[in-house]
């Protein structure tokens, strides 16, 4: 019993981090319909911040490393995504994927010599990078649990965090001008909600939950490597497409739940289904977007009336416009 | 004799673009054979590779207007199948000492010519379009491109995981290399007639259509998914046939060859040839496969021998191609050709502002009309 509950704290833990990351997808999603595949290198970019700043201790890598993230996240709206402010999803969708590869290939070079001011050939190869803080990742046995600090700080920070979004999202003017927007973004353009301020403030809100999503992922393993990003972001991802990237509750609900499910499944299937589990996470994509376009979180609305529709009416689209 | 002439123009206007491509093609290649050292004919067979590559994506996509990302999965299929039936037999013996009998017994004796191995390969790449069409035709948009990408990701995890028939991370021992430079040069030839007698054909037209205003096209009786199942599986034959083609040229090659592989990005790097040329035309996908392979190779030799003392750091050149990607999105989204074909002879025009040239015989207004594609709907 001990070990079951266990596993269900790190799967908790694990799961917690990618209802974040889906979290932040399904914002920009919705609010200007792009699947920004570039989030992943927000974290890689966390990665090397938290790489630069390790020895500062562990305040400053922390404030540092949100600040760097957000900051990129900022720019990355205002330099690759603004000129594309009325472009098409597909357009959007090509240009996430640039961005990505783009900074990915700028982690393998060692731009602005920084290889040579660190004294370390950053960006020629992974590489063991951040030393996990003893104190985070030693393991206390209570009553048979092994239980690490960096476990229960991962549960608390995401709680916390979701907890801040319900907050911002539901009381906040910002929120319910972003809220407004993932609605109808030409609606609430029009009774006032600036175009400019809202989507920098989703930008902005990805990156400070993109910094802590690096910091709690890069201290479980400490490893810093250029495609470090590609990882996480296809589970939360692929997360956020079962669980309907229509819906902020519905993205991050199948980010955690299917954190989770990899976590149990790696640790108690046998090896040769364990190596195919992804395989079949991907196939489950494509049959969630056949068959319920809008995610998971549809079933509340008559799964099957809505699937008869769909079949019926195979390329209406309904995701084009969103 | 008027009329006679007139047709015959109407069929050389036609027959135009491919042949023009074909010339630019057949003379590259001569250059190549002729003067160029060993850099650059692996240059230039990468590039006539990726061109086949680009030329399936641009049936599919350039005629649909659906994104894919996942055509470098019929790539992989097409080079495996290949590679496993044209592998010795006693070679293979040793390497694939897992692989289930069931498979064994038809894949060990076997031992096919270059022409069979690649045609079974690309057959098999077809059959998975086959299987893989029903779900693909119905999706659209965003949705199109994250099934396309999850169809990659399945396959480049069955690669890598499914130790037994592909040996997984561990590289190819024995393919043989029998990828020349010519065979390469027919491929492609062939497969830009392929595209554009698909382009031109009843079922590119609805297509097309479909591209331009999808209700429209179906009010009219166009039956989306039925063409796009059509240009899909097509597309995954050509693919196949650049993946075949591939395995005998690099012959141990791996699953990441076949995905977002750091040096050479072939999914990225066909999208961007694809977008960069203008996604809507052959003569696109031709253009910007040679424009993204110039600048590409100008950036990484400038990397590696440096120019008056400066060079830039290496990966350079990786990130130029995003740079120059997100330029064309942003500044002329149609691409470098805008989606035209290479114009008849006839109808060259100096740009805008010089005036034109022939400004005794302007353009008919029905013919660019047909030219746009967008006829048969509007």
């Amino acid at each position: 019993l001990a070990q079951a509950i266990q596993y269900t704290i790190d799967s908790i833990a694990f799961g917690s981090l990618f209802a974040v990351m889906a979290l932040g997808l399904a914002l920009l999603f919705n609010v200007m319909g792009l699947m920004n595949f570039a989030y992943g290198e927000l974290i890689m970019a966390g990665a090397y911040v938290m790489f630069f700043t390790r020895s500062w201790g562990w305040g400053a890598m922390i404030v540092m490393t949100i600040l760097v993230v957000t900051v990129l996240a900022l720019l990355m709206e205002l330099v690759a995504f603004r000129p594309f402010r009325n472009a098409s999803p597909v357009t959007l969708l090509i240009t996430s994927f640039a961005v990505s590869y783009g900074l990915q290939q700028l982690a393998w070079t060692d731009v602005f010599g920084l290889a040579h001011v660190f004294g370390s050939t950053i960006g020629t190869g992974p590489q063991k990078g951040v030393e996990p803080y003893p104190f985070l990742t030693s393991q206390y046995n209570i009553s048979g649990v092994l239980v690490s600090w960096l476990t229960i700080l991962t549960i608390v920070v995401t709680v916390v965090l979701l907890g801040a979004m319900v907050l911002l999202l539901k009381k906040t003017t910002l929120g319910i001008q972003l809220r407004a927007s993932t609605e109808d973004f030409r609606m609430a353009q029009l009774v006032g909600v600036k175009a400019n301020w809202v989507i920098s403030a989703a930008f902005a809100i990805t990156g400070l939950l993109a910094g802590a999503v690096a910091i709690l992922y890069i201290l479980r393993t400490g490893q810093v490597a250029p495609d470090i990003g590609q990882g996480p972001l296809f589970v939360a991802f692929v997360g956020g497409v079962i669980g309907g990237l229509g819906s902020l509750p519905g993205a991050a609900l199948g980010g955690f739940v299917l954190g989770m499910l990899i976590n149990i499944l790696e640790a108690s299937l046998p090896i040769l289904l364990k190596s195919h589990t992804q395989l079949f996470a991907f196939v489950a994509v494509i049959a969630i977007l056949v068959f319920i376009p809008e995610g998971l979180v549809a079933i509340r609305g008559g799964l099957i009336r809505r699937w008869w529709r769909s079949w019926r009416r195979p390329v209406a689209a309904e995701g084009a416009e969103a | 004799v008027r009329p006679l002439l007139a047709s015959a123009e109407a069929v050389a206007r036609r027959l135009w673009p491919p042949f023009a491509l074909s010339v630019l093609l057949v003379v590259t290649w001569a250059l190549v054979d002729a003067f160029g050292d060993v850099v650059y004919l692996d240059t230039a067979v990468r590039m006539l590779l990726t061109l086949i590559v680009v030329l399936g994506l641009q049936i599919f996509s350039g005629n649909s207007g659906v994104l894919s990302f996942g055509h470098v999965a019929f790539m992989a299929i097409g080079a495996y199948v290949s590679a496993l039936l044209t592998i010795p037999p006693d070679i293979k013996k040793f390497t694939y000492l897992t692989m289930p009998d069931w498979l064994s017994y038809w894949i060990f004796p076997a031992e096919l010519s270059p022409l069979e191995a690649t045609l079974a390969g690309a057959g098999f790449a077809m059959a998975f379009a086959i299987i893989t069409a029903p779900p693909i035709v119905r999706l659209a948009g965003v949705q199109a491109g994250i099934g396309t990408l999850a169809l990659l990701v399945i396959v480049y995890i069955f690669n890598l995981q499914t130790t037994s028939i592909t040996r997984g991370t561990s590289t190819q021992i024995g393919v043989p290399k029998t990828t020349t430079f010519l065979s390469v040069l027919v491929w492609a030839l062939i497969f830009i007639a392929v595209a554009f007698a698909f382009q031109q054909s009843r079922r590119g037209l609805r297509l097309r259509a479909s591209r331009e205003n999808e209700r429209a096209a179906r009010s009219v009786g166009v039956s989306v998914p039925v063409e796009r199942a059509i240009a899909w599986v097509l597309s995954g034959f050509v693919v196949g046939v650049a993946g075949a083609l591939y395995g005998h040229y690099f012959p141990t090659f791996s699953p990441g060859d076949f995905y977002f592989n750091q040096g050479f990005n072939i999914v990225l790097l066909s999208i961007a040839m694809l977008v960069v040329g203008g996604m809507t035309s052959v003569t696109g996908a031709v253009v910007g496969c040679y424009f993204i392979t110039v600048v590409y190779e100008v950036f990484r030799r400038w990397e590696v021998n440096g120019l008056a003392d400066v060079k830039p750091p290496s990966g350079t050149a990786n990130f130029v191609l995003a740079v120059i990607l997100l330029l064309t999105l942003a500044l002329r989204p149609k691409g470098i050709t805008g989606g035209r074909e290479v114009p008849w002879p006839g109808d060259w025009r100096l740009p805008r502002w010089r005036g034109r040239l022939g400004a005794s015989k302007p353009v008919p207004a029905a013919e660019s009309r047909r030219e746009a594609g967008t006829a048969a709907t509007d």
